[in-house]
């Protein structure tokens, strides 16, 4: 049986570290997804880069997709 | 058009450009989770350097991006004492080189600002996250303001955690 939190959690819903501080909180409540951010912080600037270059690329994929589809 | 920072990055180390790295890939390499579709540095105007970047790109058909006609980077050393930044595209991206950043200053003093960190492709220098901070407070459009919430996060986040960079 899965609890209900667990749940919330399957669906999304973030866990604040129990040392956010007033501005990691007021970034998350911002809407910013910082368990991305915490993911990222545990890589290194070089990962870092090498991960935002792979979403770079998926991104501008679909926006060329957009554009040839928009071009028919 | 690819955007390709690393090979950009690269290429600019090779050619010994002085330059800072900044904007949204400085945010990038201190921990945000930001996708941003160019690569900003803020480098030295003077004719070498500018001479250094021409080196850097000139078979990536480099092109005045915000020019009208697209006209093509092609350096004279007229051109280089009257620019204060260059916008270009290039078959890796976009690069844009600016000699000085909004709240922090001229090259020499974004550099005094900076911190170094060293990737496989050679040692960078880029922002220190409370310079970053600094320069998108002082452009203060919304998105730049959005990413001030996130920076101030990670500065936190790391004053908590001193072993983060």
């Amino acid at each position: 049986m899965i609890d209900a939190a667990t749940l919330a959690q399957m669906n999304g819903e973030y866990v604040m570290p129990p040392d956010a501080g007033p501005a990691w909180r007021a970034a998350a409540e911002y809407g910013f997804d910082m368990s991305l951010v915490e993911d990222a912080l545990r890589l290194t600037p070089e990962q870092r880069l090498e991960q935002h270059q792979r979403a770079l690329d998926m991104v501008l994929e679909v926006k060329e997709a957009g554009e040839r589809h928009a071009a028919k | 058009m690819p955007q390709n920072d690393k090979a950009l990055l690269f290429r600019l180390r090779e050619q010994n450009v002085e330059f800072v790295i900044i904007g949204g890939v400085c945010g990038v390499l201190h921990g945000a989770s930001l996708v941003t579709l160019d690569l900003d540095i803020c480098c030295r105007f003077s004719r070498e350097n500018l001479r250094r970047i021409e080196a850097a790109v000139k078979d990536l058909h480099p092109r005045h991006r915000l020019t009208a006609n697209k006209l093509p980077f092609e350096l004279t050393n007229e051109l280089c004492d009257s620019l204060k930044n260059i916008y270009l595209n290039t078959d890796l991206g976009i690069l844009d080189c600016l000699s000085e950043v909004a709240g922090i200053g001229n090259y020499e003093q974004v550099l005094r600002q900076s911190v170094s960190h060293s990737l496989s492709y050679g040692e960078f220098r880029m922002l220190s996250l409370d310079a970053l901070i600094a320069a998108k407070s002082a452009v203060g459009r919304e998105k730049d303001l959005d990413a001030v919430r996130l920076f101030q996060a990670i500065k936190e986040k790391r004053e908590q955690q001193k072993e983060l960079f």
